[in-house]
C-alpha cells in the first residue's frame, strides 16, 4: 500500500548560526510517515520551527533537506499548485482577500475555473457557525475568530486531502473552538481528510487528535498515539507547552 | 537669454542653500553637486541637439533615444534593489512603449519625422515612463511587503504566481499613473507645464503651444499606463523561487 504522506529527513537551516542554541539549524531529520488519513496534533515550545515545518510541508517554505511525498510521488516531482490543493495551509492569522464574504468563499472556484457549490459552502458556513453572516459584507469588517472560520471553509472547499492547521483556534472563544473541532473531526471522519494540527492547547490535542507529534530540540522527539503520549507523562500544563 | 541674465538664476540655488545651512538640512553639498551637473548636462545636451538637427541622421536619433533608455532604465532601476535583472526588464518596458508611440505619431503624421520633433517628444516620453517605472517599483516593493500575507493565502489555495499578484500588480500600476491623471486633470488650472510655457516664451503662437501641450498629454497619459503594464507582467515572476515561493524580502 502507498504511504499517503511522508516527511523524510526534513531540515531547515538557519539564515545565520543561532548563537542560543548554538546550532545551524532549526530543525534536523525530521521523518515521519501517515500511512491512511490520520489527525495529528503537532506540539512542542515556541521557537521550535512547527510553524515552518508547517509551511515547509505547503511548499511556502523551501525546504533545506530531505523530501515530502504525497502518495509516494515527492514534492520536487509534483506542480507546486497541484501539491497545494492537496495539502492545504491555513495560517494563524486569517487573511481576507479584499471584497466580500461571498467573493471569499468564491476564490477557490474563480482562481481553478470550476463551479462554486454553494450548498457545499453554505452547509460549512453552518458547520462553523455562521450560517447567519450576511455573505454581501466586507470581508475586512469580520470579527478575528469570524475571519479564522471563514478563512477555514475558504480551505476546504478545495477539498484537499491533508490541511496544515497552524494554531487556528488560537484567537476563538470556546464556542467557536468546539466549532471548528467538531467540523475538522467530521470532514476527517466523513471525508478521510487528514491533518497535522499546531496546538499549544494540550486538551485540544487530546480532544481532537489520534497521533502526537512532539518537537524538542530542533527534532521530532515523539511520534506517537495520543492517549500514550499522554499517558507516558507528558500531560504538560499549557503553560510549559508555550 | 544673455548669459549674464543666465548666471543671475544662480541666485535661487544661493537662497536654497542659504535656507539649507540656516534649516541644518545638510543638503548644500547636493545642491552644489545637482547645479553643476544639470548645468553641464543641459549645456552638453544642447550642442549634441544643436548638432544631430543639422546633421539630420537617423542612426544619431536612433543611438540618442537608446541612450535616454538605457539612463533612464538604470535610474529606475534602483528602485528595485534586490530585484536582479530589473534593468533589463524596464528597458524592454519603455522601448517597447516608445516604438508604440512614435510609430503611432509618426504613422498618423501627427509630428514631423525631424529630430526637432522626435528627439524633445520621446526625452518627455521616456522620462515620464521612468517616472511610473520607478513609482511602480518602488510601490511594488511596499505592496509585497504589507500583502505578504494575502500572496500567500492565494498561493496556499493552488493560485498560479500571478494569479497571486493579480491584485498588488493592479495596485502598484494604479499608483505609478496617479501623477499622470493628476496632471491631466490639473494642467492649465493648477499649473502650466514646462513645454507650452518653453514655446510660449520663445514666441510660439499660445493655441498652437496648447495644441502640443495637448498632445503630449495625452502621450504621456498613454506611455505610464503602458509602461508599467508591461513591466508589471515582465517582473512578476522575479517575486518568486522557481517553486512558487514568494520570495523573502532579504533575497
Amino acid at each position: 500500500m502507498t504511504t499517503l504522506f511522508e516527511l523524510k529527513n526534513i531540515t531547515k537551516n538557519y539564515w545565520e548560526s543561532n548563537e542560543e542554541t548554538s546550532r545551524s539549524f532549526l530543525f534536523a531529520n525530521i521523518t515521519a510517515t501517515l500511512q491512511k488519513p490520520e489527525r495529528i496534533a503537532l506540539l512542542g515550545k515556541s521557537g521550535q520551527g512547527k510553524s515552518t515545518l508547517l509551511r515547509m510541508l505547503a511548499l511556502l517554505d523551501t525546504v533545506d533537506n530531505g523530501d515530502v511525498c504525497f502518495k509516494g510521488v515527492s514534492a520536487k516531482d509534483t506542480d507546486t499548485r497541484i501539491w497545494r490543493m492537496n495539502i492545504c495551509y491555513v495560517a494563524q492569522q486569517a487573511v481576507m482577500l479584499p471584497g466580500t464574504i461571498e467573493d471569499n468563499l468564491k476564490t477557490v472556484s474563480k482562481l481553478h475555473n470550476s463551479t462554486f457549490d454553494e450548498n457545499f459552502a453554505r452547509e460549512l458556513m453552518k458547520d462553523v457557525g455562521l450560517s447567519d453572516l450576511d455573505w454581501g459584507k466586507q470581508a475586512t469588517d469580520l470579527s478575528g475568530g469570524e475571519k479564522q472560520r471563514v478563512s477555514l471553509v475558504r480551505s476546504l472547499l478545495i477539498s484537499p486531502s491533508i490541511l496544515l492547521l497552524d494554531e487556528i483556534t488560537a484567537s476563538l472563544d470556546q464556542q467557536s473552538k468546539e466549532y471548528v473541532e467538531q467540523l475538522l473531526v467530521k470532514f476527517h471522519l466523513e471525508k478521510g481528510t487528514s491533518f497535522i494540527w499546531v496546538t499549544h492547547d494540550t486538551e485540544q490535542a487530546k480532544k481532537i487528535s489520534e497521533r502526537i507529534w512532539y518537537m524538542e530540540d530542533g527534532t521530532l522527539a515523539i511520534d506517537s498515539k495520543t492517549e500514550v503520549f499522554f499517558e507516558n507523562g507528558n500531560d504538560f500544563p499549557s503553560q510549559v507547552m508555550i | 537669454m544673455s548669459l549674464l541674465a543666465l548666471s543671475f538664476t544662480l541666485l535661487f540655488v544661493v537662497i536654497t542653500m542659504l535656507v539649507s545651512v540656516w534649516q541644518k538640512l545638510d543638503l548644500e553639498k547636493e545642491i552644489a553637486v545637482g547645479t553643476i551637473r544639470s548645468a553641464i548636462q543641459l549645456l552638453a545636451v544642447g550642442y549634441v541637439l544643436q548638432f544631430v538637427f543639422k546633421s539630420e541622421n537617423l542612426l544619431l536619433i536612433v543611438l540618442i533615444v537608446c541612450v535616454m533608455i538605457v539612463v533612464a532604465a538604470r535610474n529606475t532601476s534602483r528602485r528595485a534593489n534586490g530585484m536582479s535583472g530589473v534593468i533589463w526588464r524596464i528597458i524592454l518596458a519603455i522601448a517597447t512603449m516608445e516604438i508604440l508611440m512614435m510609430g503611432l505619431l509618426l504613422s498618423l503624421q501627427i509630428i514631423e519625422a525631424t529630430p526637432q520633433y522626435i528627439i524633445p517628444i520621446s526625452g518627455m516620453t521616456i522620462g515620464n515612463a521612468m517616472i511610473a517605472c520607478g513609482l511602480f517599483l518602488t510601490q511594488l516593493k511596499r505592496e509585497i511587503k504589507s500583502s505578504r500575507g494575502e500572496i500567500e493565502t492565494l498561493l496556499s489555495l493552488g493560485a498560479t504566481g500571478r494569479q497571486a499578484v493579480q491584485d498588488v500588480l493592479k495596485r502598484s500600476v494604479k499608483y505609478s499613473m496617479i501623477p499622470t491623471i493628476d496632471t491631466m486633470k490639473t494642467v492649465g488650472l493648477v499649473q502650466l507645464p514646462g513645454m507650452m510655457t518653453g514655446m510660449i516664451v520663445a514666441g510660439a503662437d499660445p493655441v498652437e503651444a496648447v495644441r502640443y501641450q495637448i498632445l503630449i498629454i495625452f502621450v504621456f497619459t498613454s506611455s505610464s499606463a503602458i509602461t508599467s503594464m508591461l513591466l508589471s507582467i515582465l517582473c512578476y515572476k522575479k517575486l518568486f523561487t522557481k517553486d512558487l515561493q514568494l520570495k523573502n524580502r532579504e533575497e
